[in-house]
């Protein structure tokens, strides 16, 4: 049922924004669709040593320190931008960007 | 407001924490934070954090704070923004903030907070950020560089109507020393021009990107580094704008005393590395800023630093809207304080979607601020439309007392 529903929607975000029973992060992977089953498992998992509980240090610390320059994998960011295709659809983004000159280019292009 | 609040307002954790102090400070509301850090090897408030309470305290006055046992909980009770009058720890209308050495965040962390007060301070800011905590360049911590403050941030002010006497002088630049920590800058921030409330602004359109400019510092090594980060960089910028300058900066690594037995007097080199900040200007007054610096361990040669920070740029403008992610809280907090009546900005789908944002959306409404509106910007839906009543609050610290 959950599969069905449309994803990063705008309407889904602003409901969620304001509801303080979700934290930011479940509030964003709610909002992504990548929810329900994951939330299940965790809770299982809790229940099973209820008196020795190791401190949950995996990351989530850091991820509450903050960030003005986001983490960024670089060899994903340089195979992306490597691109040319990605390039080109981020041309339009750029004052340099002669759009009919580049409609005539794309379209010779093609024809090769 | 006409519903009356809770006199406290809550927070948990350490997320936001210096923007969480000034919007109280500007709001003029008592916050408790609790649960920072709590289970952490260092538990409570990290030395910077404190730092910036300091920092907090000297441009206020009548700000009582109180900090429990463990530093995991504080209480903070704001006073009015005095700014740095003379007579008050201002010697010569210049406040001296030093640093301890054991702080690995960059001076940015320290500066974005304290400009989103001094528009609403009484008299004008000037601090001089000294001592051998200082670091001016990014940081492994996700900082951005001083020098992009300067090109992406202080601009911003001038759409809020707040452009005169603004002057961020970079006096002694320095990289994160050993582990990342310390650095031995010296930075003076003066901000004179103070408002009442700030022009609301609506930004719709994000323009296309004209210009691309940058500087590459090196501290303490080679000026080659320099040329190196500065080629690579324009290799990937210049096919897409050909205006692009990168400018670069040769300076010698800030000296420390570090008295031994031997030599009462030795000095030693803190904050050597390099880095380099871009920022894109479009049409309309929008920036998008990257930041890179060498990490403090080395081991990256400048050409990867040029190559990273050029693609963090790309990646930076690809997320859209009128804002960078770094740009984006000091924006959204200025819309809020501006006089009641709606602002609109278009921000990203990818920049609005985190942590941070929801966070500042829930703080501000906690403060007492009201909702923010958000529809999508077009029919393609990769930008969002945020508009934001005014909370008219102002320079609130200066009606009251």
């Amino acid at each position: 049922l959950h599969r069905t529903k449309p994803r990063f929607r705008t309407t889904d975000l602003v409901r969620m924004m304001y509801d303080d029973s979700l934290t930011p992060a479940e509030v964003l992977r709610r909002w992504s669709g990548a929810d329900a089953d994951e939330d299940e498992d965790a809770s299982q998992d809790e229940d099973d040593d209820d008196f020795f509980k190791k401190a949950d240090n995996s990351g989530e610390g850091e991820s509450l320190e903050d960030r003005a320059v986001p983490k960024y994998d670089y060899d994903a960011l340089q195979e992306k931008w490597s691109n040319a295709e990605n390039i080109e659809a981020l041309r339009r983004r750029f004052a340099s960007a002669d759009l009919l000159k580049e409609k005539r280019a794309r379209g010779g292009s093609d024809y090769e | 407001m006409a519903d009356p609040r809770p006199r406290l307002v809550k927070f948990e954790t350490q997320r936001s924490f210096a923007l969480r102090l000034v919007l109280a400070t500007l709001t003029g509301k008592t916050i408790r934070v609790s649960n920072i850090r709590p289970s952490s090897t260092n538990p409570g408030l990290a030395n910077y954090e404190i730092s910036f309470i300091r920092l907090l305290e000297a441009v206020t006055n009548g700000s009582a704070m109180e900090i429990s046992y463990t530093g995991t909980t504080i209480a903070y009770k704001p006073g009015l923004i005095t700014g740095c009058a003379p007579g008050r720890g201002a010697s010569g209308g210049v406040i001296r903030h030093e640093l301890p050495e054991g702080c690995p965040r960059g001076l940015s962390y320290f500066l974005i907070p304290l400009c989103l007060l001094a528009p609403f301070s009484k008299a004008p800011i000037n601090v001089l950020f000294t001592g051998p905590g200082v670091i001016t360049s990014a940081t492994p911590m996700g900082d951005i560089s001083v020098d992009s403050v300067r090109t992406a941030i202080l601009p911003l002010y001038e759409q809020f109507g707040i452009f005169n006497n603004i002057e961020l002088r970079i006096l002694r630049r320095s990289c994160p020393g050993p582990g990342g920590k310390g650095g031995a800058g010296e930075v003076q921030l003066m901000f004179g021009h103070q408002v009442r409330v700030p022009k609301t602004i609506h930004m719709m359109n994000p323009g296309r990107v004209k210009r691309i400019r940058g500087v590459a510092y090196c501290v303490g090594v080679s000026a080659s580094n320099n040329a190196r980060m500065i080629d690579v960089a324009r290799g990937i910028l210049n096919p897409l704008v050909s205006d692009t300058y990168v400018f670069s900066d040769v300076s010698s690594a800030p000296l420390i005393p570090s008295a031994t037995k031997a030599d009462p007097n030795a000095k030693r080199k803190l904050g050597i590395g390099f880095g380099l900040s871009l920022v894109a200007e479009s049409s309309t007054g929008a920036f998008y800023s990257a930041d890179v610096a060498s990490p403090p361990e080395g081991g990256v040669p400048p050409e990867d630093i040029g190559r990273q920070c050029a693609y963090q740029l790309l990646e930076t403008i690809s997320l859209g809207g009128c804002v960078s992610p770094a740009a984006a809280q000091t924006m959204l907090v200025l819309m809020a304080m501006g006089s009641e009546d709606v602002g609109r900005l278009r921000v990203g789908k990818k920049v609005f979607a985190t942590e941070e944002i929801i966070d500042l959306g829930r703080d501000l409404s906690q403060l007492g601020a009201s909702g923010w509106g958000v529809r999508d910007a077009d029919a393609e839906g990769e930008d969002l439309i945020v508009s934001i009543v005014g909370s008219g609050f102002g320079n609130v610290g200066r009606k009251i007392a």
